[in-house]
């Protein structure tokens, strides 16, 4: 790799991070180039809807790497910038402040922006969403002038609020429009049992139901639902779920349909163009299609792959998508790829919620989810990758050892 | 004072097992890596997540709530979202007891 070359990343969050660092780490020594448009150095996220939230956690221990690593490794940080265009043809990115920045090859790790719906009301000062840091430090400060809150959405980033509002004090009313928490990600059965989790730790959950407006004079007073519901509350947040950051190349040649299109190198249709985490729709081998997610472990190791396709040592990302959730004292972790499935087999007790549910299509398990069971969530990623059918009488026996059923890999 | 603390016998931990003990009411994880055991703290540095609940792979213990791995022979961290490294101890069998100094 010539020494002139340029590698300029957007996006200085877990992804973009992760790649500065793997170039390094694969002995990349032209120019690197991390671009974020927030102030801060990378910082991780998973903090901020619970230990940063609830005002457990300082913000230096959020950061991915301390600053002298970037230093050290001259990786240059353009922080507060935002790229307003990457011209493909001119090799170049045209920044916020009129400034242009050359490069080689550039990685696009944007990540996504929260989805905001024209709700009556959703500009009011008291309604929050949560994406950035000063995010939550405007929804902290909100929490410890008290009252009650009403979380609109019961997704993941919505559970974890509510959660840590319960866990500060506040009486918490969560709205959710399909008929448990977390349905649409984990269906009912075990939507059920994170339904049972947040009524027992004090949240009035209203369910089958949507938000029509937030009202109050000069601030959010109430929320008001479609059904006529009419709740007071000091405090609005809404996690409605992101949408990928793709403006800056829109119009320019690479593909865009929900993110930027990728191959399984993190390439897109332009050479010299790659995008990670987020905000990139790539190509997943094992399950032989398309797939954007919005989790912790691909960013990080999506960000580490693109950055070693760069170099041209580039390996077919095939991870199996993994992520965690922690609600209360419930450690939930999911595995997989399911975007169907025909069967739920449980090992363990969801009344207990310790726990692993399988998700079967075909006689394969497609994804798992676990409560309070990690170890054998972690023993079932080499059962999900082999796609090949699984006894599901061994999979809900508990005194069946994970690890003995995932066919033994081939040699290499 | 640091000194040599008994918390288990040697034979009931098998290769490739974690067990945890407590000395001083302090959760400390204790491995056995192929015949050599390892002590350190029980708790994760990233969460409060107790590692002896874990894998043991190899020489690396992976934490059961975000898989975040430490080397148990140095406490080094392998894998985040952990970045801090693990506190280890020394460990020393004498005839069949298993002990930490603590």
């Amino acid at each position: 790799m010539a020494s002139a070359s340029t590698i300029a990343i957007v996006g200085a969050s877990l992804t973009g991070q992760s790649a500065a660092a793997t170039l390094r780490e694969e002995g990349f020594d032209g120019r690197v180039v991390l671009v974020g448009a927030e102030p801060q150095l990378p910082y991780d996220r998973p903090p901020l809807s619970k230990n940063y939230l609830r005002g457990g956690m300082p913000f230096e221990k959020t950061l991915l790497r301390p600053p002298e690593f970037y230093r050290e490794r001259q990786i240059e940080t353009r922080l507060g910038t935002t790229v307003v265009r990457v011209d493909v043809e001119k090799r170049a990115l045209q920044l916020d402040g009129g400034d242009r920045l050359e490069f080689d090859n550039v990685l696009i790790a944007t990540g996504g922006r929260n989805r905001r719906f024209p709700i009556p009301g959703l500009d009011l000062p008291g309604v929050y969403d949560l994406r950035t840091v000063a995010d939550a430090d405007r929804i902290r400060d909100a929490i410890a002038r008290g009252g009650r809150a009403v979380v609109v959405g019961m997704g993941f980033i919505g559970a974890e609020v509510a959660a840590s509002m319960r866990q500060c004090g506040l009486e918490v009313t969560a709205i959710e429009p399909f008929k448990t928490p977390l349905y649409r990600a984990l269906g009912e059965d075990i939507g059920l049992v994170v339904e049972g989790l947040h009524r027992d730790h004090g949240v009035a959950l209203i369910l089958g139901d949507a938000v029509a407006a937030f009202e109050g004079k000069g601030r959010v007073e109430r929320v008001v639902t479609r059904d006529g519901r009419r709740i007071e509350c000091a405090l609005a947040v809404f996690g409605l779920g992101i949408e990928p950051v793709t403006e800056l190349v829109a119009g320019t040649g690479v593909r865009v349909d929900n993110g930027i299109v990728v191959d399984d190198h993190c390439r897109t249709n332009v050479p010299g163009v790659f995008a990670a985490g987020d905000v990139a729709n790539h190509y997943h081998p094992v399950c032989g299609r398309q797939m954007r997610v919005e989790h912790w472990q691909n960013g990080i190791k999506q960000g580490a792959a693109a950055a070693r396709s760069m170099l041209g040592r580039g390996q077919p990302y095939d991870e199996v998508h993994w992520f965690w959730s922690d609600q209360y004292d419930a450690n939930i972790q999911y595995a997989g790829f399911h975007a169907a499935w025909d069967a739920v087999v449980v090992r363990g007790s969801l009344a207990e919620r310790k726990f692993l549910a399988f998700y079967m299509a075909e006689g394969r398990v497609e994804s798992v989810v676990a409560v309070n069971q990690g170890r054998d969530l972690r023993r079932t990623l080499p059962i999900i990758k082999a796609r090949v059918a699984i006894d599901p009488a061994r999979l809900a026996d508990p005194n069946v050892d994970l690890r003995t059923l995932a066919p033994s890999e081939r040699p290499a | 004072m640091a000194r040599f603390v008994t918390v288990a016998k040697a034979d009931s931990i098998q290769p490739g097992q974690m067990i945890k003990v407590e000395i001083d009411n302090f959760p400390i994880a204790v491995a056995n890596v192929e015949g050599t055991f390892h002590a350190f703290d029980d708790t994760c540095t990233h969460e409060d997540c107790s590692l002896a609940d874990g894998e043991l792979v190899r020489t690396a213990v992976v934490c059961p709530c975000h898989f975040a791995e430490f080397d148990v022979r140095n406490g080094a961290v392998l894998v985040a979202p952990a970045t801090v490294p693990l506190k280890v101890y020394p460990v020393r069998v004498q005839g069949n007891d298993l002990q930490v100094e603590f």
